[in-house]
């Protein structure tokens, strides 16, 4: 039976694991361009990006571009697994016992 | 943990709603705008050799270096949003095949001391369809849809060339005018 991940379920974590998960397998979303994207600030999106990767959910990666530091974001297999375990456990509460 | 059927259903609009904006994000990297810059560049190319025959010849690779430039800007911009890991042995491939294009079987195939094309509208379809080979590789090595973007223009070319040479200039200004359909289609219309 899915359980719910609740390290997932935060809303804005929600948010974005539902976005990284929606690119291929290998695309990575530059960080600010996913901060405009979600609407969450520098802060915020970082401190959910970090519980995120802590859990191996996530990877974040570093690279300069034109001599200027960029980090992109992509999920996981463990946190593609994680997400669509979660979606389906969600779904199972809608569905009638 | 346990939740409400209210708030599992809550969750889940706000999962379909951040895909849906992801995917409206995504569509804007599909390739489209490479589909628009190559249809004109493959119209400028087929207009001007239509009109001025084989003195267009120095035009094409002014044409098309412009084009490779514009390619690459294409790609460092959109880069900065949404990148794919960069995939060495696929450049590798496509370097091995122009090479080869490019240095060896026209040396092979025709005159050791020159590129030996038994008439200019062949050369221009050998070198097209070398990167049309491309697209093909591209397509078959990621999955998407420039394998058949590839297939098309070589068989319309080729095709051409072959059992219709007095129309070859209007299939090859055809060709540039489907890409540029095709990155509309691509941009506004596929889910």
């Amino acid at each position: 039976m899915n359980e719910l991940d609740p390290v997932i379920h935060q809303p804005a974590r929600l948010q974005i694991m539902s976005a990284l998960c929606q690119l291929g397998e290998r695309a990575r979303v530059d960080f600010s361009y996913l901060k405009d994207h979600l609407g969450l600030t520098d802060g915020n999106l970082g401190a959910h990006l970090a519980t995120l990767e802590a859990r191996g959910y996530i990877a974040v990666e570093k690279e300069f571009v034109a001599r200027r530091p960029k980090t992109f974001v992509a999920a996981t297999p463990g946190g593609r697994q994680a997400f669509h375990t979660h979606v389906a456990a969600l779904q199972s509460i809608l569905q009638p016992k | 943990m346990n939740i409400s059927p209210d708030e599992a259903a809550k969750a889940l609009q706000e999962v379909e709603a951040s895909r849906a904006a992801m995917r409206s994000a995504i569509r804007s990297h599909r390739g489209h705008l490479y589909l628009w810059l190559w249809g004109c560049i493959w119209i400028a190319m087929s207009t001007l050799n239509w009109v001025y025959g084989q003195r267009a010849l120095l035009w094409n690779d002014w044409i098309c270096g412009a084009g490779l430039v514009v390619t690459l800007i294409i790609g460092v911009a959109q880069g900065r949003q949404i990148r794919c890991r960069t995939d060495r042995r696929f450049i590798g491939v496509c370097a091995t095949l122009l090479a080869f294009g490019y240095l060896v079987w026209p040396v092979l195939l025709g005159d050791l001391h020159s590129y030996d094309f038994h008439s200019y509208k062949a050369a221009f379809a050998y070198f097209t369809v070398l990167w049309m080979q491309l697209y093909m590789v591209g397509g078959i090595w990621f999955g998407n849809y420039w394998f058949w973007i590839g297939l098309a223009a070589t068989a319309a070319i080729v095709g051409a060339l072959l059992l219709a040479p007095a129309f070859f200039w209007p299939v090859t200004l055809l060709i540039g005018l489907v890409m540029l359909g095709s990155g509309l289609y691509v941009r506004y219309c596929w889910r």
